[in-house]
C-alpha cells in the first residue's frame, strides 16, 4: 500500500473537522476524494502531508486556537505523522494546492525550480524540466513570464508541473478545475491522466463529481469530516441516496 | 554643489537601500517589523569603534570582528526574543523596539552620549569641478554598490535566494516544496542583519557614532519601505534612491536643511499612504479565489 491513513481526526479549536477518516491509497491508483464545499477535503491532503501539523505548531501559544490532529498516516508503510512537511515531500508525498498558489510574483521559470529545490541547480533537473514542458508546452513558452500574470489555466499546469519538478511517487491534487471554464477543466483533467499514465500514482480532490468518476479507479465520498461513502464511479452513481444527498446531483 | 549633491545623494541612496532590502527580506520571509534593524547598524558602528580605537586593532580586522560580532547577535536575538513569539505579530513589534532601546541604553550607559568617530580607511581626495570628494566617500559609494548587485546575485542566481523569495511569498507552499522555512528565516535574518552590519562598516568612517544614530535611518528606512511598497525589494531599492536624493536636496539647497530631513522622508511617507497605500512596487493583497 502505497499511502494508508487510519482514523484521522483534526479538530481546529473546538470545531472537529475531520472524525476518523480511513483512506488507501495503492501504487499506480488514480483515487478521487469527493464531497460537497467545507466536507473537509482539503484538510485530509494538509494533514498527509504535514501542513496540518504545521499549522499547529505555529500557532502553539498564540490567540488562533488550538489544532489537534490524531490518527496515522503510513507512507510506503513507513508512519509519517510526526514527519515535519518539508522531509514529507522528499520521500515523494507531494501536495499541489489548493487555489493553485504560483508564487505570483516569481517567473515561471523560477516556480519551477522551486519545486526542484530537493534536487540541486538547474543542469540536475532538466530532464524533469523536459518532461513538464512535454506535458504543458506553454509553460515553456511562458518561461520568463511573472506567474501571476498567467491565466487560470495556465497557473493550474505551473502548480501541477511545479508538484511534479517534486519527482512524486504520490501527487495529491486539490481542486484542479476549480474556476476554469468547461474546456480548459477537461484539458487538465486529460492532463491527470496522462501523469497517471507515466507511473505516478494520484490522490485527486475534486468538487466536480461527474467529470471526474469516468477518470478514477476508486473514489472516497467525503461529508462533514466521514467518509460515507467508497467505490467505483459508476456504482456510486447508481446509489440514489449517495446521488441526491451527497453528489447533489 | 552640484556634484556633492549627486556623490551624497548616491552614497545615502545606497546606504539606505542596503538597509531597506534588509529589513524588507526579514519582513517578507519571517513577518518581523524589525524596528531593531538600525540600532544592530549602530551596533555594528560602535563594535568597528571599540576594535578600531580602544583595543587598537586594524581597521579593517575590527571591521571583519565587528560584523561577525553582530550578525551572531542578532541571531542570539531572534532565537531569545523573537522566534518563541513569532506567531504574534504585535509582540514581535513591540519585542524588537525593546531590542533597539536596550542597545541605544547599553551604549549611552557605555560610552556616554559623546560625539565618536573612526578613521577613514583611506586618506585623501580628489577635486573635480571644484568640489572635494574624499576617496573614502568614493570608496564607500563603490562598496555599497558592490554590495547591492551581491544581494541582486545572491536573490536571482542561488538555491538559497530561491528558497528565501518563495518563502517569502508563500510560507505554506514553501513548505511544500521541501524548504524548511525556520531555517530559512534564520538565514534571512543573519543575511539582513549581516548586510546592517556590512552597512555600518562601509560607512562609519563618514558619520558620527552616538547612541541615538539609529533613529534617523530608521525613520528614513521605514519611509523607503512605505514609499517602494511593503515586502518589495525592487520598491526599497528604488525607494532608497528617491529618499536619499531628497535628503541630500534638502540639506545642501535649504538654510538649515540638515534639521528638515526627517520631516521631508515622514511626509513622503504620509504623502504616499494618503495617495497609493500600496506604494511604487506594492502588491495588493488580494486573495484569488
Amino acid at each position: 500500500m502505497l499511502l494508508e491513513v487510519n482514523n484521522l481526526t483534526v479538530c481546529y479549536d473546538k470545531a472537529m473537522i475531520l472524525n476518523g477518516i480511513s483512506l488507501k491509497v495503492d501504487t499506480g491508483e488514480l483515487v478521487s476524494l469527493v464531497g460537497p464545499n467545507g466536507a473537509g477535503k482539503s484538510t485530509v491532503l494538509r494533514a498527509i502531508t504535514g501542513l496540518v501539523a504545521w499549522e499547529k505548531r505555529m500557532k502553539r501559544g498564540t490567540t488562533g486556537g488550538e489544532v489537534t490532529i490524531e490518527g496515522d498516516v503510513l507512507f510506503e508503510g513507513k508512519p509519517i505523522s510526526q514527519t515535519p512537511a518539508h522531509e514529507i515531500v522528499r520521500l515523494g508525498l507531494v501536495h499541489c494546492p489548493e487555489r493553485r498558489r504560483p508564487f505570483r510574483e516569481m517567473s515561471v521559470q523560477d516556480n519551477l525550480m522551486a519545486g526542484a529545490y530537493l534536487f540541486g541547480g538547474k543542469g540536475q533537473v532538466q530532464d524533469d524540466l523536459d518532461k513538464v514542458f512535454q506535458l504543458f508546452p506553454v509553460l515553456k513558452k511562458r518561461l520568463g513570464q511573472v506567474s501571476g500574470t498567467l491565466s487560470g489555466g495556465e497557473q493550474q499546469m505551473l502548480a501541477v508541473g511545479r508538484a511534479l519538478m517534486s519527482r512524486p511517487k504520490l501527487l495529491c491534487i486539490d481542486e484542479p478545475s476549480t474556476g476554469l471554464a468547461p474546456l480548459m477543466r477537461q484539458e487538465v483533467f486529460n492532463k491527470i491522466v496522462e501523469i497517471r499514465r507515466t507511473g505516478v500514482t494520484i490522490l485527486l480532490v475534486e468538487q466536480e463529481v461527474a467529470s471526474v468518476f469516468s477518470l478514477t479507479d476508486r473514489n472516497y465520498v467525503l461529508s462533514s469530516g466521514r467518509i460515507i461513502a467508497q467505490g467505483k464511479g459508476d456504482d456510486l452513481l447508481q446509489d440514489e441516496v449517495i446521488r441526491k444527498t451527497y453528489l447533489g446531483l | 554643489m552640484l556634484l556633492d549633491i549627486i556623490i551624497d545623494g548616491l552614497i545615502k541612496g545606497s546606504v539606505y537601500a542596503l538597509l531597506a532590502i534588509g529589513f524588507s527580506l526579514v519582513l517578507g520571509v519571517a513577518r518581523i517589523i524589525n524596528i531593531a534593524h538600525t540600532a544592530l547598524f549602530m551596533t555594528a558602528a560602535y563594535l568597528i569603534y571599540i576594535g578600531s580605537k580602544l583595543m587598537g586593532l586594524p581597521l579593517l580586522l575590527a571591521m571583519a570582528a565587528a560584523v561577525v560580532l553582530t550578525v551572531l547577535l542578532g541571531l542570539v536575538v531572534y532565537r531569545l526574543f523573537i522566534q518563541p513569539i513569532q506567531e504574534h505579530e504585535a509582540a514581535v513589534l513591540i519585542a524588537t523596539i525593546a531590542v533597539a532601546m536596550m542597545l541605544q541604553e547599553v551604549f549611552l550607559m557605555s560610552f556616554g552620549g559623546h560625539y565618536l568617530g573612526v578613521p577613514p580607511l583611506v586618506d585623501g581626495y580628489l577635486t573635480i569641478m571644484g568640489a572635494k570628494i574624499t576617496y573614502q566617500h568614493l570608496l564607500a559609494l563603490g562598496l555599497s554598490l558592490v554590495m547591492l548587485v551581491g544581494v541582486r546575485f545572491f536573490l536571482m542566481q542561488t538555491r538559497l535566494g530561491l528558497a528565501l523569495r518563495s518563502t517569502a511569498q508563500d510560507r505554506e507552499v514553501a513548505n511544500l516544496m521541501g524548504m524548511d522555512v525556520n531555517r530559512v528565516a534564520l538565514l534571512t535574518v543573519a543575511v539582513s542583519v549581516g548586510l546592517a552590519a556590512m552597512t555600518g562598516a562601509i560607512v562609519v568612517p563618514l558619520i558620527t557614532v552616538e547612541p541615538t544614530m539609529w533613529m534617523h535611518p530608521l525613520i528614513m528606512m521605514l519611509a523607503i519601505v512605505v514609499l517602494g511598497g511593503l515586502g518589495s525589494i525592487e520598491g526599497s531599492f528604488v525607494g532608497a534612491y528617491i529618499l536619499g536624493f531628497a535628503e541630500s536636496l534638502v540639506v545642501f539647497m535649504l538654510p538649515m536643511g540638515s534639521f528638515l530631513k526627517d520631516s521631508v522622508a515622514l511626509s513622503v511617507m504620509i504623502l504616499v499612504l494618503l495617495i497609493r497605500p500600496e506604494g511604487l512596487f506594492g502588491v495588493s493583497f488580494e486573495e484569488e479565489r
